[in-house]
């Protein structure tokens, strides 16, 4: 996995890049949360990502709550057809901010 | 599916860590390229096998994240049914701590084995014949 951010006003957006798995995860974490946690409204932007697994999907749930809990929120953007279809399996769909 | 491969059988070992399950994704797409399964088919059972080597990581070796312990995956086709096997020498695996999360219960962690279930017909749990500990055996008619 490989990753560029970008910022514009309050809004941060995470280009991730790859395959997101266990060996990962946490590498995805210390990017995203720490932008949460500035109370960035963060975009995370999937149109690169190949794979997503549970794991995967475990951190956009954090992200998610970490960032509701801040006030804050987690907006994924162009997600790519096999991390949407993951999502729908895990019944995320209207759970997760989709754009 | 190709029919000229109606059947087949490949296994390979891999070292039991989180580094290894791009390994493991490689393996399953290359021997399901070479039954040129349909793509959407194809990346739910990369998924299904993926997340139980993923478990192994986690579970089974929970309490050994440095071993030199190798688990191999097995994935034969016969009769147009699909058995992945998962083979480990990791913690035996009490069935009944085997149960994926209530889905509607919003929380990070516990969808591995959920996605496991969606995908597969069949999810079975044997002991392992020596030098095994674990067999795990995932069906699914194709």
């Amino acid at each position: 996995m490989s990753y560029k951010v970008t910022e514009e006003g309050n809004i941060s957006t995470v280009h991730l890049d790859g395959e997101i798995d266990m060996d990962v995860t946490e590498n995805a974490k210390e990017v995203i949360m720490p932008l949460i946690e500035a109370k960035k409204e963060v975009h995370l932007n999937l149109k690169e990502v190949q794979y997503m697994d549970s794991s995967g999907i475990s951190v956009l749930i954090e992200s998610h709550q970490k960032a509701t809990e801040l006030g804050t929120k987690v907006i994924l953007k162009e997600i790519s057809k096999s991390v949407l279809k993951v999502i729908m399996m895990a019944k995320l769909e209207q759970i997760l901010n989709l754009d | 599916m190709n029919s000229s491969l109606a059947q087949i059988s490949e296994k390979k070992d891999f070292q039991v860590n989180s580094a290894s399950l791009k390994d493991v994704r490689s393996f399953s797409r290359d021997v399901f390229d070479k039954l040129q399964l349909d793509q959407d088919l194809k990346d739910e059972l990369v998924l299904a096998i993926a997340e139980a080597a993923q478990n192994i990581v986690k579970h089974a070796y929970k309490d050994d994240k440095d071993t030199s312990d190798k688990m191999e995956i097995k994935i034969s086709l016969k009769d147009n049914e699909l058995e992945i096997g998962f083979f480990d020498k990791g913690r035996a695996v009490d069935q009944n701590n085997v149960r994926h999360r209530k889905i509607d219960d919003i929380k990070p962690g516990g969808l591995g084995t959920f996605f496991i279930q969606q995908i597969m017909d069949a999810v079975v749990f044997k002991e392992g014949e020596k030098p095994w500990i674990n067999h795990l055996v995932l069906t699914k008619k194709i």
